[in-house]
C-alpha cells in the first residue's frame, strides 16, 4: 500500500498543530497557571501523536507521548507549571518539526543526540524538571522558519478574488470608444496587452477552484472507518484516479450524496466478516472511488465488493406501487430495474427493512446530481457488489470548445468532439442533405441556407451505441472559433432541457451553452431535429 | 439605517400590472449593466444567463412569469439577485419602486398597501416553484 499520500497529509497537519502548539505555548508563557490552556496544548500533542502511530513513527509517537504526559500533569494541577517547563517543551515542538519533516527518521547524529536528551529529561516527568537549576541539554539556537510554498486560502477569498477580476473584464466593455487619433499605437498595444494579462490572471484564478478528487475522497477516510467499527465490519478504501481536478464548488455539492452511499455501502452492502469469509471473500470489505474523465464528463463511481442490492424488495415495490406485472418487470433493463430506488416513492417506502436500505434517501441523491447536470446509473450483481455510477459536466476545467451561433445563441461543442467544419461553399450535396438543422428547435427563424457544418466525431451514446465519424452533422449560422471554455454546472432549472452539458464561460466573461452531444443523437433521431431535405 | 428589532424590509418592484415585495433578507444584490445571454429551449419568461461575479445565474423576467399582461423591461434593466437557501435566480422587473420596512409582520400578511398601491409579499421559493414548473426541452413538432 502507497502511504506517500498519507505521509504528505500527516505533515501538512503536523505542522499546522505545531504552529498552533507554538502559540499556545507562548500564551502559557505568560500564564503558567491556565489549566485550559494546558488541556488545549495537549489536544494538539495528542493530535500529532494519533496521525504518528497511525503511520508507525515511533520516535515522534514517544516524543509526543512523553510531552502529552507533562501537559496531562499540568492540566491537572498535580505538579505546578513553570516556564523552565514551557521552554522544555518548546523544544520538544521545535525536535517534532523536524522529525516530522524527516518523517521520524534521526538520521543525523545531531539530531538523534538531541532526541535522546530531550526524551530523557521528559521521562524524568516535570517534578524532576522543576528542582533542576537548569537543564543540561544544549540550548537549540533559534532556527530560521522554513521557506514557505503552501498556505492555507479561505474558498470565500478566491470566489472574491475572481469576481473582482470578471468586474475588470466586464468594465473594460465600458470604455469609451476612442477616435482614430486618440487610438494612437502606443495605446493600443497597451490596452492589448492589459486585456491580455487580465484574461491570464482570469482563467488562473479560475484553476484554483479546482482540487484533486482524491484529497476530496480523504474527507471520508475517517468516517468510514468510524462506520466500520459501529457496524463491526472491516472496510477498506481504495482510491483509483484521485489525480484528476474538480471543482471545488461541485464537490462540496458532493459531499452529502457520497457520505449517503458510503453509509449504505457499509451498512446494507458489506457483509460481517464471517459472512464474507462463508462465500469465500476476504474478510475486509472494499469501497472504491474511481474517478476518471471521459470526454468532456467527469465520471466518479463509489462501489463495494458486497452483497449487492437486494432485488426482490424493488421488484415487490415495483408489484405493489407500480402494479407491474412480473413480465413487464422482467423485460425491464438493468438500469431502469434498479434506478427505482431512486424514485421518491421508493425512498420513502415504508418497508424500510434492511432490504431496501439501499434505497433510503437515493432520491435525494439523485436530486443533488441533477442539480449539478449529471447522471448516475447503478449496477449490482448479487454476492458480487454495487457500484454507483455519476456522470457529471466537467465543470470548472477549461476545456477548448468551438463556439458557434444558431440566431440569437451563443453555443458550443467541445473541440475533441468535432471532426471538421465546412463552408457551405465546400460541402458535397451529401453532406448537406444529411445535416441536421436544430434552428428550427431552437426557435430560430432559420431553415434556410446553410453556412457552416460541424461534424461530430463518434459518439457514445448514452444507450450504449456507437456513431460514426461524421454520422452527426450540425448547421450553424456562424462560427466565433474555437475558445477556452471555464465549464460550470447547467444548475437545476436548466438541466430539465436535458440538451446541456455546462454554462461555458468564455475569456471576456460572455456565456457560451456547451451542448451535451452525447444526447444530440436522441434529439436527432427523434425527428425534431430535421433534415435540411425535410 | 437602523432597523428595528422586529422590522423587517422588502423591495418593493412592479411586475406587469402588480406590484410585488421580496425581503431584503433574500436579496444578494441589484445590479445593473449586465449582459443576460439568452439561452434557447427554455420557457419564455427565462430570459437567460448572467454571468456575475464568478457566478451564473439564471434570469427571469418577473412580469412575463406571473403571467401579467402590462409586463415591459427597461433597455438596462435593473436586475434582482437572489439567493436563499442551496438556490439562486435573478429576477427581472418592470422597474423598483422602493425599499419598504414593516415594524413587525408576526402575522404573516400576505400584503400591505404601500403608497398608492397594494403590495403582494413573495418568497423566492414561491418564483422558484413557478419557474421550475413551467415547460423545458425541446418539444414534439
Amino acid at each position: 500500500m502507497d502511504l506517500t499520500k498519507y505521509e504528505n497529509i500527516f505533515t501538512h497537519e503536523s505542522e499546522r498543530y505545531l504552529k498552533e502548539l507554538d502559540d499556545l505555548l507562548m500564551k502559557a508563557e505568560e500564564d503558567v497557571g491556565n489549566r485550559n490552556l494546558w488541556s488545549e496544548i495537549h489536544g494538539k500533542i495528542h493530535s500529532i501523536k494519533g496521525m504518528a502511530r497511525a503511520l508507525s513513527l515511533d520516535k515522534i509517537t514517544d516524543l509526543s507521548h512523553s510531552m502529552e504526559d507533562w501537559c496531562k500533569e499540568f492540566q491537572q494541577g498535580t505538579t505546578e507549571a513553570t516556564s523552565n517547563a514551557v521552554q522544555l517543551l518548546f523544544k520538544g515542538s521545535n525536535l517534532l518539526r523536524v522529525l516530522v519533516a524527516r518523517k521520524g527518521e534521526t538520521d543525523y547524529y545531531e539530531t538523534q543526540r538531541r532526541y535522546n536528551s530531550l526524551h530523557a529529561h521528559l521521562k524524568d516527568g516535570p517534578k524532576a524538571w522543576k528542582d533542576k537549576a537548569h537543564h543540561e541539554s544544549p540550548p537549540l539556537s533559534p532556527s530560521t522558519p522554513e521557506g514557505i510554498n503552501q498556505i492555507r486560502v479561505k474558498y470565500s477569498l478566491i470566489e472574491e478574488l475572481l469576481g473582482l477580476s470578471q468586474e475588470i473584464l466586464i468594465s473594460e466593455r465600458r470604455l469609451p470608444t476612442l477616435s482614430h487619433e486618440q487610438l494612437n499605437p502606443g495605446l493600443k498595444s497597451w490596452l492589448d496587452h492589459y486585456r491580455s494579462l487580465m484574461k491570464g490572471l482570469y482563467f488562473r484564478l479560475a484553476q484554483l477552484r479546482l482540487m484533486p478528487v482524491g484529497d476530496f475522497a480523504d474527507l471520508f477516510v475517517k468516517t468510514i472507518r468510524d462506520l466500520s467499527k459501529q457496524h463491526n465490519k472491516g472496510i477498506r478504501f481504495e482510491v483509483i484516479g484521485g489525480e484528476v481536478q474538480a471543482d471545488i464548488a461541485l464537490l462540496d455539492r458532493l459531499r452529502e450524496p457520497f457520505m449517503h452511499l458510503i453509509r449504505n455501502a457499509i451498512a446494507h452492502g458489506i457483509e460481517s466478516p464471517e459472512e464474507r469469509v462463508s462465500s469465500d471473500k476476504a474478510t475486509e470489505g472494499t469501497i472504491t472511488l474511481e474517478v476518471r474523465r471521459q470526454r468532456n464528463s467527469l465520471i466518479i463511481s463509489i462501489g463495494d465488493d458486497g452483497q449487492g442490492i437486494n432485488r426482490s424488495a424493488i421488484t415487490r415495490h415495483l408489484r405493489d406501487t407500480r402494479t407491474m406485472t412480473d413480465a413487464q418487470i422482467q423485460a425491464m433493463s438493468q438500469e431502469e430495474f434498479f434506478n427505482t430506488i431512486l424514485s421518491p416513492e421508493f425512498s420513502s417506502s415504508s418497508e424500510t427493512t434492511d432490504m431496501a436500505g439501499r434505497g433510503i434517501g437515493m432520491s435525494v441523491v439523485a436530486q443533488a446530481i441533477e442539480y449539478l447536470g449529471g447522471s448516475m446509473t447503478i449496477r449490482s450483481e448479487p454476492s458480487k457488489g454495487t457500484e454507483f455510477i455519476i456522470r457529471l459536466p466537467l465543470s470548472l476545467s477549461v476545456i477548448h470548445a468551438v463556439t458557434f451561433e444558431m440566431g440569437t445563441y451563443t453555443l458550443s461543442i467541445p473541440t475533441s468532439n468535432v471532426e471538421s467544419i465546412g463552408r457551405r461553399e465546400h460541402l458535397s450535396p451529401e453532406d448537406i442533405a444529411s445535416s441536421y438543422d436544430f434552428r428550427e428547435l431552437l426557435g430560430v427563424n432559420g431553415g434556410g441556407e446553410v453556412l457552416y457544418t460541424l461534424k461530430l466525431r463518434h459518439l457514445v451514446e448514452k444507450n450504449g451505441h456507437n456513431r460514426k465519424d461524421g454520422d452527426i452533422k450540425l448547421v450553424v449560422d456562424r462560427i466565433i472559433g474555437n475558445r477556452p471554455l471555464m465549464v460550470m454546472p447547467v444548475g437545476e432549472l436548466l438541466a430539465k432541457v436535458r440538451l446541456f452539458a455546462g454554462v461555458g464561460i468564455m475569456e471576456n466573461g460572455d456565456i457560451s451553452i456547451l451542448l451535451d452531444v452525447e444526447n444530440l443523437p436522441q434529439v436527432q433521431s427523434s425527428s425534431i431535429g430535421k433534415s435540411i431535405n425535410d | 439605517m437602523i432597523v428595528a428589532d422586529k422590522a423587517i424590509e422588502y423591495v418593493t418592484f412592479k411586475a406587469g400590472d402588480e406590484y410585488l415585495g421580496i425581503e431584503t433578507l433574500y436579496i444578494h444584490r441589484v445590479v445593473e449593466e449586465v449582459n443576460v445571454t439568452p439561452v434557447p429551449l427554455v420557457p419564455t419568461c427565462y430570459m437567460g444567463l448572467m454571468y456575475y461575479r464568478g457566478e451564473v445565474f439564471g434570469v427571469v423576467h418577473a412580469g412575463s412569469l406571473l403571467g401579467n399582461s402590462e409586463a415591459t423591461v427597461g433597455e438596462t434593466p435593473r436586475i434582482i439577485v437572489l439567493k436563499w437557501s442551496n438556490k439562486k435566480l435573478a429576477l427581472v422587473p418592470d422597474h423598483i419602486t422602493g425599499i419598504w420596512r414593516v415594524e413587525d409582520n408576526k402575522g404573516g400578511k400576505a400584503s400591505f398597501r404601500f403608497q398608492d398601491y397594494t403590495v403582494r409579499i413573495v418568497t423566492p421559493e414561491e418564483i422558484w416553484e413557478k419557474v421550475s414548473g413551467l415547460s423545458y426541452g425541446p418539444h414534439e413538432v
